[in-house]
Protein backbone atom coordinates (compact mmCIF):
# COMPACT_ATOMS: atom_id res chain seq x y z
CA UNK A 1 0.00 0.00 0.00
CA UNK A 2 1.65 3.52 -1.08
CA UNK A 3 1.38 6.02 1.24
CA UNK A 4 -1.04 8.92 0.25
CA UNK A 5 -0.13 11.93 -1.19
CA UNK A 6 -2.01 14.02 0.61
CA UNK A 7 -1.40 15.42 4.07
CA UNK A 8 -4.77 14.60 6.09
CA UNK A 9 -4.78 18.42 7.38
CA UNK A 10 -5.24 19.34 3.80
CA UNK A 11 -7.62 16.59 3.07
CA UNK A 12 -9.75 17.83 5.82
CA UNK A 13 -9.38 21.80 4.19
CA UNK A 14 -10.51 20.69 0.33
CA UNK A 15 -13.32 18.34 1.80
CA UNK A 16 -14.53 21.93 3.64
CA UNK A 17 -13.85 23.18 0.24
CA UNK A 18 -16.39 20.55 -1.55
CA UNK A 19 -18.93 19.96 0.91
CA UNK A 20 -19.82 23.94 0.83
CA UNK A 21 -19.43 24.79 -3.26
CA UNK A 22 -19.80 21.48 -5.18
CA UNK A 23 -22.67 21.54 -6.75
CA UNK A 24 -22.84 19.60 -9.36
CA UNK A 25 -20.68 16.33 -10.73
CA UNK A 26 -17.69 16.88 -12.39
CA UNK A 27 -15.52 13.82 -14.22
CA UNK A 28 -11.77 14.09 -14.01
CA UNK A 29 -10.45 11.84 -17.09
CA UNK A 30 -6.97 10.98 -16.39
CA UNK A 31 -4.82 10.54 -19.07
CA UNK A 32 -1.45 8.36 -18.39
CA UNK A 33 1.44 6.30 -20.23
CA UNK A 34 3.42 3.29 -19.64
CA UNK A 35 5.64 4.80 -20.95
CA UNK A 36 7.84 7.94 -21.12
CA UNK A 37 5.76 9.73 -18.05
CA UNK A 38 7.57 10.37 -14.78
CA UNK A 39 5.04 11.88 -12.92
CA UNK A 40 2.13 9.65 -14.11
CA UNK A 41 1.66 7.70 -11.47
CA UNK A 42 1.88 10.04 -8.72
CA UNK A 43 -0.35 12.51 -10.58
CA UNK A 44 -2.65 9.63 -11.15
CA UNK A 45 -2.93 8.43 -7.01
CA UNK A 46 -3.13 12.43 -6.55
CA UNK A 47 -6.55 12.62 -8.55
CA UNK A 48 -7.71 9.71 -7.16
CA UNK A 49 -7.08 10.97 -3.46
CA UNK A 50 -8.50 14.29 -4.51
CA UNK A 51 -11.21 12.46 -6.15
CA UNK A 52 -12.36 10.33 -2.83
CA UNK A 53 -12.89 13.38 -0.87
CA UNK A 54 -16.23 14.04 -2.52
CA UNK A 55 -19.12 12.04 -4.44
CA UNK A 56 -19.74 14.82 -7.04
CA UNK A 57 -16.17 13.81 -8.04
CA UNK A 58 -15.64 11.12 -10.07
CA UNK A 59 -12.40 9.95 -11.85
CA UNK A 60 -11.59 7.92 -15.11
CA UNK A 61 -8.43 6.27 -15.75
CA UNK A 62 -7.21 6.32 -19.19
CA UNK A 63 -4.06 5.25 -21.11
CA UNK A 64 -3.10 7.63 -23.94
CA UNK A 65 -1.92 4.69 -26.36
CA UNK A 66 -4.86 2.11 -25.00
CA UNK A 67 -7.32 4.62 -25.02
CA UNK A 68 -6.02 6.39 -28.50
CA UNK A 69 -9.26 7.24 -30.30
CA UNK A 70 -10.50 8.55 -26.18
CA UNK A 71 -7.01 10.51 -26.30
CA UNK A 72 -7.69 12.08 -29.78
CA UNK A 73 -11.25 13.15 -29.14
CA UNK A 74 -10.37 15.34 -25.84
CA UNK A 75 -7.38 16.79 -27.81
CA UNK A 76 -5.15 14.99 -24.82
CA UNK A 77 -1.30 14.22 -26.21
CA UNK A 78 0.81 15.51 -22.94
CA UNK A 79 0.83 13.03 -20.45
CA UNK A 80 -0.07 12.94 -17.25
CA UNK A 81 -3.16 14.76 -18.97
CA UNK A 82 -6.02 15.95 -17.01
CA UNK A 83 -9.99 16.46 -18.47
CA UNK A 84 -11.88 18.40 -15.98
CA UNK A 85 -15.80 18.25 -17.38
CA UNK A 86 -19.20 18.36 -16.15
CA UNK A 87 -20.65 14.63 -15.51
CA UNK A 88 -24.39 14.54 -16.18
CA UNK A 89 -26.37 11.40 -15.96
CA UNK A 90 -26.08 10.95 -19.76
CA UNK A 91 -22.77 12.97 -21.12
CA UNK A 92 -19.85 14.81 -20.61
CA UNK A 93 -19.90 18.53 -20.64
CA UNK A 94 -16.81 19.31 -22.15
CA UNK A 95 -15.30 22.90 -21.23
CA UNK A 96 -12.20 22.77 -23.00
CA UNK A 97 -10.19 22.42 -19.48
CA UNK A 98 -7.16 20.68 -19.62
CA UNK A 99 -4.25 20.03 -17.01
CA UNK A 100 -0.73 18.52 -18.46
CA UNK A 101 1.94 17.96 -16.11
CA UNK A 102 1.42 17.12 -12.24
CA UNK A 103 -0.48 19.73 -11.01
CA UNK A 104 1.29 19.84 -7.53
CA UNK A 105 2.40 23.13 -5.44
CA UNK A 106 0.41 26.41 -5.81
CA UNK A 107 -0.93 24.10 -8.90
CA UNK A 108 -2.70 22.33 -6.37
CA UNK A 109 -5.25 24.60 -5.77
CA UNK A 110 -5.61 25.75 -8.73
CA UNK A 111 -6.63 22.12 -9.84
CA UNK A 112 -9.49 22.45 -6.63
CA UNK A 113 -10.76 25.76 -7.92
CA UNK A 114 -11.30 24.30 -11.55
CA UNK A 115 -13.31 20.94 -10.09
CA UNK A 116 -15.36 23.96 -8.04
CA UNK A 117 -15.46 25.79 -11.47
CA UNK A 118 -16.86 23.07 -13.24
CA UNK A 119 -19.10 22.06 -10.74
CA UNK A 120 -20.94 25.44 -10.73
CA UNK A 121 -21.07 25.10 -14.14
CA UNK A 122 -20.68 28.87 -15.23
CA UNK A 123 -17.13 30.72 -15.98
CA UNK A 124 -18.39 33.35 -13.79
CA UNK A 125 -17.07 35.80 -15.91
CA UNK A 126 -18.48 39.42 -16.35
CA UNK A 127 -21.20 40.39 -18.94
CA UNK A 128 -18.76 41.92 -21.11
CA UNK A 129 -15.96 39.40 -21.19
CA UNK A 130 -18.65 36.69 -21.99
CA UNK A 131 -20.54 39.41 -24.59
CA UNK A 132 -16.71 39.44 -26.64
CA UNK A 133 -16.12 35.49 -26.28
CA UNK A 134 -19.69 34.70 -28.09
CA UNK A 135 -18.00 37.32 -30.76
CA UNK A 136 -15.27 35.29 -31.53
CA UNK A 137 -15.04 34.05 -35.00
CA UNK A 138 -12.01 31.37 -34.32
CA UNK A 139 -10.91 29.05 -32.14
CA UNK A 140 -8.72 30.04 -29.00
CA UNK A 141 -6.55 27.63 -27.50
CA UNK A 142 -5.13 29.52 -23.99
CA UNK A 143 -1.88 27.66 -22.63
CA UNK A 144 -0.76 28.84 -19.37
CA UNK A 145 2.43 27.44 -18.48
CA UNK A 146 3.39 26.84 -14.59
CA UNK A 147 5.44 25.82 -12.33
CA UNK A 148 4.52 24.36 -9.09
CA UNK A 149 6.35 26.37 -6.65
CA UNK B 1 -2.46 24.43 -17.80
CA UNK B 2 1.17 23.11 -18.64
CA UNK B 3 3.86 22.47 -16.32
CA UNK B 4 6.26 23.66 -17.82
CA UNK B 5 9.32 21.94 -16.57
CA UNK B 6 7.84 18.27 -17.41
CA UNK B 7 7.67 19.81 -21.00
CA UNK B 8 10.40 21.74 -21.29
CA UNK B 9 10.63 21.46 -25.08
CA UNK B 10 7.16 23.03 -25.51
CA UNK B 11 8.16 25.69 -23.07
CA UNK B 12 11.29 26.47 -25.07
CA UNK B 13 9.17 26.61 -28.16
CA UNK B 14 7.29 29.13 -26.72
CA UNK B 15 10.15 30.50 -25.13
CA UNK B 16 8.99 30.62 -21.25
CA UNK B 17 11.12 32.12 -19.12
CA UNK B 18 8.67 34.10 -16.20
CA UNK B 19 5.53 32.53 -15.05
CA UNK B 20 2.39 32.31 -15.18
CA UNK B 21 3.01 33.04 -19.26
CA UNK B 22 -0.68 32.34 -21.01
CA UNK B 23 -0.12 31.96 -24.86
CA UNK B 24 -2.56 32.62 -27.13
CA UNK B 25 -3.04 29.89 -30.01
CA UNK B 26 0.58 28.48 -30.36
CA UNK B 27 1.91 32.22 -30.01
CA UNK B 28 -0.23 34.62 -31.65
CA UNK B 29 -0.17 36.36 -28.50
CA UNK B 30 1.82 35.99 -25.18
CA UNK B 31 0.87 37.22 -22.00
CA UNK B 32 3.11 37.18 -18.85
CA UNK B 33 2.09 37.18 -15.45
CA UNK B 34 -1.68 37.34 -14.15
CA UNK B 35 -3.77 39.74 -16.38
CA UNK B 36 -7.39 41.00 -14.96
CA UNK B 37 -10.04 39.36 -17.05
CA UNK B 38 -10.96 42.18 -19.28
CA UNK B 39 -6.89 42.72 -20.47
CA UNK B 40 -6.58 38.74 -21.25
CA UNK B 41 -9.75 39.60 -23.73
CA UNK B 42 -8.16 42.05 -25.20
CA UNK B 43 -4.97 39.99 -25.52
CA UNK B 44 -7.07 37.47 -27.17
CA UNK B 45 -8.88 39.52 -30.05
CA UNK B 46 -5.60 41.22 -30.79
CA UNK B 47 -3.91 38.43 -31.08
CA UNK B 48 -6.77 36.99 -33.11
CA UNK B 49 -6.65 39.82 -35.52
CA UNK B 50 -2.52 39.51 -36.07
Amino acid sequence: MTNKLLREDIVKQVKDVFDSQLINPVEILFFGSKEDCEHCEDTRQLVEEVSAISDKLHMSNYDLQDHAELARQYHVSMVPGLVIAGKEADRIIDYGIRYAGIPSGYEFSSLIQALVLVSGRDSGLTVETRAALAELKKPVHLQVFVTPT
Amino acid sequence: MVEAMEFAELSDRHNVSGVPQTTINDGAGTVIGAYPEDALMQEIQTALRG
